[in-house]
């Protein structure tokens, strides 16, 4: 009977032996250096929130320039400040920075405010990624709620630029109304690619929103899937991730297949100012890319 | 590990032997006048103006290596451009004399945190071109503890000479390279070692004096702290706290700091490095308002857990050095030392 019923026994996983790993250290690239960066594009998304496309202004700064998918850079703006903002674009996309902003503080309202061409400084890119190469050859779940979005384009990005590396693609997008949907332009392309499906829920529809309603786990309600061959990534508002990840934990995804970006209030990215600490964990060096299990054993991460 | 002897004329022909060869020297001087007179580190140009009896300073020699504020480089705004320039920073020589051995602790301590990814150029500049003559302390009240977090009176640690007042003078122990390069730069002024002894009973009595103020073991503590992240001792821990940050702005050890681009002017500024503390509520307070840390209980919680328990787990050192100055300053009366006799208690250490 046991065979006949497959149960999944965490035991068995490669990685389950070790000790989560709390120090594990980002790959930091010059980051006390600063890109000279122009925008070259900005794409209205929300009310609050913009796309902007940087680019590297000097040639050779721009080859050097690489991130991994999970990543963010400190983005300055002279005279007002720098803010820890999550990459949005393709890694690909060499020398070109894409950066979903929400205008909420002082430097984020200023750069609403600049046009294309003007001039901004990007330090990094910091941190832990999310771990694309592992996740090879699996279902991938990609959940974001609201700005969640920003930093789960790059994975998303990824997956459809490698489509063969991966199985099948789950997106799973929900925001509190339609007319905070991101990126909506883009629902149509990623939805049309061979084994992606896309499901976009609304907590208040209006008159317009023809889709489903609720809260983002509705969206998981009798989802196949088998929790050892899949890999989830959740990004969004810290209230979001207890509710997602606890679904699939029900559904048999193990807590160290979810992968989660923590937000932390960041100044000097180099773990020195404490202001990202979480216990004895510096967000900006060892996140903010974290699997579930370590953030369960973080005190006050979320 | 060698000895020497420096008589109280010695030493003031030290300071200006020193001031002379152009080195900054810095020792606790009396400044501002009337009720505003206190103790404090600052940089003397004569012997005269060196207090070394009257106890610690008010604030320690933490702003020496990482000052209150720092430009880190100018910007200049041009229509949609902006330009950066470097700001060159000189390592001015300098000598401490007189660090009380709490004091010159802390700066080892924070060298783990400045040196263990990126290492803090500014930092490590100012500790290579600085030595430190610490002194020995004779316990200054009911507030030290230096001895509960391993350290003492007459703690080595961070220093590169510690002077032992004896009959007439100091006893030195030199202690580092540094330390010995001072004592052959300025080789007469120091003499044979002779008041060993005296020294030593100096040290002892010093030593029971602090000792009595708390004894606790900070290992139980640490354990403590690790298990008990959501007791219910956290919840009323802070009700007298104003979250004003007096605390971190004394402390030795404390070392948050805040980025800010300033104006000077409209078109063109400074990026800076300022003090910070985690006592404040918008330390941690996120873009979309969400805080991690939403209560003064859970922010009081991060500094004693910070200092006696991550800190320690990270980088092998207790993040305190029992000065004493946060309880001395606070204004709503919270009290490190009540604090960790209580943990202690708990802990089932002695106490």
């Amino acid at each position: 009977m046991n065979i006949l019923l497959h149960r999944y026994d965490i035991t068995q996983e490669d990685d389950f032996h070790a000790l989560p790993d709390f120090n594990r250290k980002a790959t930091l690239q010059h980051v006390d250096k600063v890109y000279k960066a122009e925008i070259t594009n900005i794409i209205r998304l929300t009310e609050m929130e913009k796309l902007f496309h940087f680019r590297i202004l000097d040639p050779k700064e721009r080859d050097t320039f690489s991130f991994l998918p999970g990543q963010f850079v400190m983005l300055e703006v002279p005279g007002y400040g720098e803010v820890p903002i999550s990459i949005s674009g393709s890694p690909t996309n060499k020398g070109y920075v894409e950066l979903c902003i929400r205008k909420a503080g002082v430097v984020t309202s200023m750069l609403h405010r600049a046009g294309r061409g003007a001039r901004v400084g990007i330090r990094g890119p910091f941190g832990t990624h999310f771990p694309m190469g592992k996740m090879k050859g699996s279902d991938i779940l990609l959940i974001a709620g609201g700005l969640g979005l920003a930093p789960l384009r790059a994975p998303i990005f990824h997956v459809t630029e490698n489509r063969s590396d991966y199985r099948n693609v789950h997106i799973m997008y929900g925001t509190k109304d339609p007319s905070q949907l991101l990126f909506d332009y883009q629902y149509k392309q990623w939805e049309r690619i061979d084994g992606v499906n896309l499901s976009v829920i609304v907590e208040r529809a209006d008159d317009t929103w023809k889709g489903p309603v609720g809260l983002i786990t509705k969206l998981m309600d009798g989802m196949k899937i088998v929790g050892d061959e899949t890999y989830a990534i959740v990004c969004g508002p810290p209230v979001m991730f207890k509710f997602v990840c606890n679904q699939l934990g029900k559904m048999g995804v193990p807590m160290h297949r979810m992968f989660v970006s923590l937000e932390r209030r960041m100044h000097c990215g180099m773990g020195k100012c404490c202001r990202c600490n979480i216990g004895s964990t510096y967000t900006c060096v060892d996140g903010p890319v974290f699997d579930y299990w370590s953030v369960m054993n973080l005190k006050e991460a979320i | 590990m060698s000895a020497k002897t420096l008589t109280q004329a010695d030493l003031a022909s030290l300071v200006g032997d020193l001031v002379a060869a152009g080195t900054r020297v810095v020792a606790p001087s009396r400044t501002g006048v009337g009720p505003l007179q206190h103790l404090d580190y600052r940089e003397i140009k004569k012997a005269d103006e060196m207090t070394l009896d009257a106890g610690l300073p008010k604030r320690s020699i933490k702003e020496l290596f990482f000052p209150p504020t720092e430009v880190l480089f100018r910007w200049k705004q041009k229509k949609n451009d902006f330009e950066l320039q470097e700001v060159e920073t000189k390592f001015q020589k300098t000598v401490v004399i007189g660090a009380r051995p709490c004091d010159a602790a802390a700066p080892e301590i924070v060298d783990r945190l400045m040196n263990w990814d990126y290492k803090d150029e500014l930092w490590n500049g100012r500790r290579e071109a600085t030595t430190i003559v610490a002194l020995a302390c004779d316990g200054q009240d009911k507030s030290c503890f230096c001895t509960a977090v391993g350290l003492g009176p007459d703690s080595t640690k961070g220093a590169d000479v510690l002077l032992v007042p004896v009959k007439g003078g100091y006893h030195a122990e030199i202690l580092t390279a540094k330390g010995e390069a001072l004592v052959k730069d300025f080789g007469k002024r120091f003499g044979e070692a002779k008041s060993a002894d005296e020294a030593g009973k100096f040290r002892e009595t010093a030593r029971a004096k602090v000792e009595g103020n708390l004894k606790v073991d900070p290992k139980p503590i640490r354990t403590w702290l690790d298990g008990h992240f959501e007791d219910k001792y956290w919840g009323e821990i802070a009700l007298r706290c104003h979250g004003c940050g007096a605390c971190a702005s004394v402390c030795p050890t404390c070392h948050c700091f805040d980025i800010v681009d300033e104006p000077e002017g409209i078109y063109e500024g400074a990026r800076r490095r300022n003090w910070d503390t985690c006592q404040t509520g918008k330390f941690t307070l996120h873009g979309s308002g969400h805080n991690p840390r939403g209560t003064q209980n859970m922010r009081f919680r991060q500094r004693v857990t910070h200092k006696f328990a991550i800190y320690p787990r990270k980088f092998e050192e207790i993040l305190c050095t029992g000065c004493g100055r946060c309880a001395r300053a606070c204004p709503g009366g919270m009290d490190l030392l009540e604090i960790l006799s209580d943990i202690g208690q708990m802990a089932g250490g002695a106490a």
